[in-house]
């Protein structure tokens, strides 16, 4: 015996109710004081055990009704009883792969397609009354929001559904039915996974992970048959792209971007010439004809593709190799946003003779921030920087920056600061280097407020050697080697791009560390030297972040400027600045979409083209001084593209990951074994699926009898009372 | 000092005042009434003539008509005679039943109302009423007459006598009858509780000293419906400390068949010794009910 409400078996306490109630009732007596007692005590004399026991077959009775209710509303299922196929509805979950690696073809019908028309099968053929529910792995959702007995809404949802979607993650779908299950309300429940049965797909490292999910299964309250349907072939030969790589944090117009794309053949057999195409903005690259690429069986190879923006925006671009069977995997989108130029006005705090003379605080920066302007080469910088002393610097030249650089700056006057503050609030990028000229008092005074840190004493001797190869003493520093986690840092974790650690610097301030308010507002040190001393650290401030380093952006206290590592330092800063906050727009499946826009746009609505064309609209929604647009549901990989209302089309992208690309199947042999391993049921058919069913399922519902014996009791209490009172002994 | 009004609404004194108590024997009197007599007496109202017998008295003769006829008739005249009854009122336990919905008006209130109307009625028309009250024993016995201030004894004794104690008809009556030396009308208010065979027995008694007898049978409607319902406690009104905790509901049919065998029995008993058993409810109009079985002897008689 089991239930399916087990809740309401408690109920069965009802039964003391009536007893409860007759209990009360007989102590809560009334007193008649009574004169025809003669005519009473001789039926009470004749009657009086009669009637004892009447009322207890009553009180019995009546105790039973709430006790019977009770337990039918707990829907009792008599396990012992065999029953004949489709002779109750059933609540049946099928698990249905729908992951790209379904996409495999041969004889023009994927697997995938296999495997819906089977779903349809089955889920049409259930007894009347059915429920029926279909989680596709792929998109790890449900077919419909929960499960149905209007078996027609499935199959018709069913026809919409196609594949080509992430990975199938067995284990997760698992969980996941078990908590549906656990809702559905038939007796004879089943469970069908309904895959290709791939590799990597049933790892050895998820095998716990799968048992779990399988005991889990086991301890419902109406365990399920767990059936295991090996749908489809094999198809081993596959390529996919598997990711892109850039060079560059941002991408301005007019500059020259490379794509490196990585490529795999997970095929057994050499792929001689794979030809692979770069597509930017859905059009291939004109005067192209794509690269030649050779494979070996299970071999990776890279293609190098080089594209120049002419248009500042959003674009993306699609790296595609030679069509196989599985589609989804064969191209790899990238999504870039394209800068115009860049504009970073340096404020010199010491200027030279002229304005290029490298003696000045800001020369070698304006000469790592436009390399190819200074070298006068005939390419496009991103940054167009800009220097001006102190005094020229003014409202208006700081709104039309991008970047702020303040080096070796005194102070500035109270009209430059309230314009700085403005700027940097709105969302503009500061970068602040100290100097001689460093007023400590005007740094910790009237630009407190947008100083990451307090600034300290002065430490090191500016006129010290600084020798090659010198040991850094107590008068020498150098930054302290570690991993960069921060963008603008990044690129030095790699030695080839140069390392920030062998340059020496000679003077510094110290930087106050601050209390911490655990906001995230609170500066954070980017990079420290090697006494302990922050070398580098950032702070929020409103919508934009200021950026300070402890000593020159010259060669005056350090030999940065010298080293190979000073103009990637100054440009990533500068473009890491100059860059809002953008969400990412490169996701994975399953990732959110989120994008920030202007504050005036919330509560309108933006459009979103889904990778099918499809076009949903989104709101926007206002979070803190901006409106946010979020949508979850990216779980079909392909090209989103978020239209903002009276904004430029903004695209994003979302690949799978490509763990399903290999194609390998698991063999006849472990497939068995895995299913007696775990105990469950295999078919490869329809047919198979039928047999498997009539043998599998038992147990009969058995509130249909609960409910006639309730019925018989509650006319049986009517009867009786009607009988006990009439039917009296004659005294 | 209680009166008689205390008793009766002036509705009711209205309504039976206009009633004339027939008893359909004749009982011996001795001053004239409006009860005709057997006894062929010497009154003002004529009867018959009769042929004269050896015996009877010369003065009877009707000398006109011996004058007409040459023959000795002799004039006789109905005598009037008042009618002697006497109320016999149980004052047992059980005539306190004062039931669930009557508004708190017992048995025995209800049964010496009756008794004042009967008292006051008889006394009116000049005949003698008596009164005897009675549980286990005669607890008073006031012998008939038919003077006004009689009447306030009577009342008086109605006011004071509360129920208590047991029923005991069988010994009571028969130790009544001596009581009443001449035959007459007994009035008996009672609820009738007991044994069925020795009232009936009392009764023979009773009518073996021709004495006509009418029984006004109280009830309370409870009684005759037995309406309880949820679990109660019956206390007995007679015998103190006896007591039965039921579900009135599981026994209602038993006791109404019971009653029924009851009142059967009685009523075939009261009909073989020709007696007048009128059963009345206490929350029905006494002087209605009182009227209608009035003019019900009238009609017989």
């Amino acid at each position: 015996m089991n239930f399916l409400n087990i809740a309401m078996v408690g109920g069965v306490a009802a039964l003391s109710i009536p007893l409860i109630i007759h209990l009360f009732h007989k102590s809560r007596f009334k007193i008649v004081p009574w004169g025809a007692m003669h005519l009473l005590v001789a039926v009470l004399r004749t009657n009086q055990k009669r009637i004892k026991i009447e009322q207890w077959i009553l009180l019995a009775v009546r105790c039973a009704i709430p006790a019977i209710l009770a337990l039918m509303m707990a829907r009792p299922v008599w396990q012992g009883a065999k029953r004949m196929l489709g002779e109750e509805p059933t609540s049946t979950v099928v698990l249905l792969d729908n992951s790209y690696s379904m996409e495999a073809e041969r004889a023009g019908k994927t697997n995938f397609s296999i495997a819906r028309d089977e779903t349809e099968r089955l889920v049409g053929e259930l007894k009347n009354g059915s429920e029926a529910y279909v989680f596709l792995m792929g998109e790890g959702r449900g077919l419909l929001d929960q499960s149905t007995r209007d078996i027609s809404s499935v199959t018709k949802s069913l026809a919409k559904v196609g594949s080509g979607y992430g990975v199938a993650r067995v284990p997760a779908a698992l969980d996941f039915v078990a908590s549906t299950l656990d809702k559905m309300t038939g007796n004879a429940r089943q469970v069908v996974l309904m895959t290709d049965f791939q590799k990597v797909s049933f790892p050895e490292t998820d095998e716990k992970l799968i048992n779990q999910s399988l005991e889990r299964l086991k301890q419902l309250r109406v365990p399920p048959s767990v059936t295991l349907w090996d749908v489809g072939v094999e198809v081993k030969e596959n390529v996919a792209v598997e990711s892109l790589d850039f060079t560059k944090l941002m991408v301005g117009v007019g500059q020259k971007v490379q794509i490196r794309a990585n490529i795999r053949n997970f095929g057994d057999t050499a792929r001689p010439d794979l030809r692979v195409t770069l597509k930017v903005d859905g059009k291939e690259k004109p005067g192209t004809a794509g690269s030649q690429l050779s494979l070996a069986a299970r071999s990776q190879g890279q293609v190098l593709f080089t594209h120049t923006f002419d248009k500042p925006g959003s674009h993306f671009i699609e790296i595609e190799t030679e069509a196989d069977s599985v589609k989804p995997d064969n191209r790899y989108l990238a999504s870039i946003p394209v800068r115009d130029k860049l504009s970073v006005l340096l404020v010199d705090g010491a200027p030279g003779a002229t304005a290029d003379d490298l003696k000045s605080e800001t020369g070698f920066a304006q000469i790592a921030l436009s390399p190819f302007f200074s070298g006068k080469v005939e390419q496009a910088d991103l940054i167009q920087a800009k220097a001006m002393p102190v005094e020229a610097v003014n409202a208006k030249s700081i709104s039309e920056s991008s970047v702020v650089v303040l080096a070796n700056v005194a102070k500035l006057n109270d009209e430059q600061m309230k314009a700085l503050e403005t700027f940097v609030k709105q969302g503009g990028g500061l970068l602040v280097f100290t100097g001689d000229r460093t007023d400590a008092a005007w740094w910790n005074g009237p630009f407190g407020k947008l100083a990451p840190l307090q600034l300290g004493a002065m430490a090191g001797d500016p006129n010290a050697k600084a020798e090659a190869g010198s040991k850094p003493g107590a008068n020498l520093a150098k930054v302290a080697s570690q991993r960069f986690g921060h963008p603008a840092l990044e690129l030095f974790n790699d030695p080839r791009n140069g390392n920030l650690n062998d340059a020496e610097i000679k003077a510094w301030f110290r930087l106050k560390p601050a209390e911490r308010s655990g906001g995230p507002d609170d500066p954070t040190v980017l990079a420290r030297l090697d006494n302990g001393d922050p070398f580098l650290v950032e702070k929020t401030y409103g919508e934009g972040r200021v950026i300070a380093c402890s000593t020159t952006l010259d060669s005056d206290w350090n030999n940065i400027p010298a080293r190979p590592s000073y103009l990637p330092l100054i440009q990533r800063l500068c473009v890491y600045l100059a860059s809002n906050v953008y969400p990412p727009r490169n996701l994975q499946v399953g990732e959110q979409l989120v994008s920030f826009l202007p504050a005036d746009t919330a509560g309108k609505k933006a459009t979103l083209t889904l990778p099918d064309t499809s076009i949903v609209e989104v709101p926007v929604v206002k979070k803190g001084e901006r409106g946010v647009v979020e949508y979850p549901q990216t779980q079909r990989p392909g090209l989103y593209k978020l239209q903002a209302p009276g904004g430029e089309p903004v695209h994003y992208v979302v690949n799978a990951e490509r763990s399903e690309s290999d194609m390998t199947k698991m063999s006849e042999s472990e497939i068995k074994a895995f299913a007696k391993t775990h105990g469950l049921q295999l078919v490869h058919s329809a047919e198979e699926f039928k047999a498997l069913d009539k043998a599998q399922r038992y147990g009969q519902e058995i509130w249909k009898l609960a409910l006639f014996i309730l019925l018989v009791l509650l006319f049986g209490e009517l009867i009786l009372q009607q009988m006990f009172a009439r039917g009296r002994r004659k005294v | 000092m209680a009166h008689v009004s205390d008793f009766l609404e002036p509705s009711d004194l209205q309504r039976i005042s206009s009633l004339q108590v027939f008893a359909r024997q004749i009982v011996e009197g001795f001053t004239t009434g409006l009860h005709r007599s057997p006894h062929k007496g010497y009154s003002v109202e004529f009867k018959q003539h009769r042929q004269y017998v050896p015996g009877d008295e010369i003065r009877h003769i009707d000398w006109r008509v011996f004058a007409r006829s040459d023959r000795y008739y002799i004039r006789e005249y109905e005598e009037e005679t008042n009618l002697r009854s006497t109320i016999v009122l149980d004052r047992s336990g059980s005539m306190n039943y004062a039931g669930s919905k009557t508004g708190g008006v017992t048995k025995y209130e209800y049964a010496t109302r009756l008794a004042a109307c009967l008292s006051y009625l008889m006394v009116h028309q000049a005949d003698g009423v008596g009164l005897a009250t009675f549980d286990t024993d005669i607890r008073r016995y006031i012998p008939p007459r038919s003077k006004v201030s009689h009447l306030r004894l009577i009342i008086d004794e109605l006011e004071k006598g509360k129920p208590g104690g047991e029923t005991e008809m069988g010994e009571v009556f028969h130790n009544l009858v001596p009581k009443l030396h001449r035959r007459g009308l007994l009035i008996i208010i009672s609820d009738c509780f007991g044994e069925v065979a020795k009232f009936l027995k009392a009764m023979a008694h009773f009518r073996h000293a021709k004495h006509e007898i009418i029984v006004f049978q109280i009830w309370d409607r409870d009684e005759l419906e037995f309406p309880f319902k949820g679990w109660t406690q019956f206390d007995c009104l007679e015998q103190a400390g006896v007591k039965h905790l039921l579900d009135p509901v599981m026994l209602r049919q038993a006791y109404m068949e019971n009653l029924g065998v009851f009142r059967d029995e009685l009523v075939k008993g009261c009909r073989r010794h020709h007696i007048d058993l009128v059963p009345m409810c206490t929350d029905e109009s006494y002087s209605k009910a009182l009227a209608a079985y009035m003019t019900r002897r009238l009609g017989k008689a």
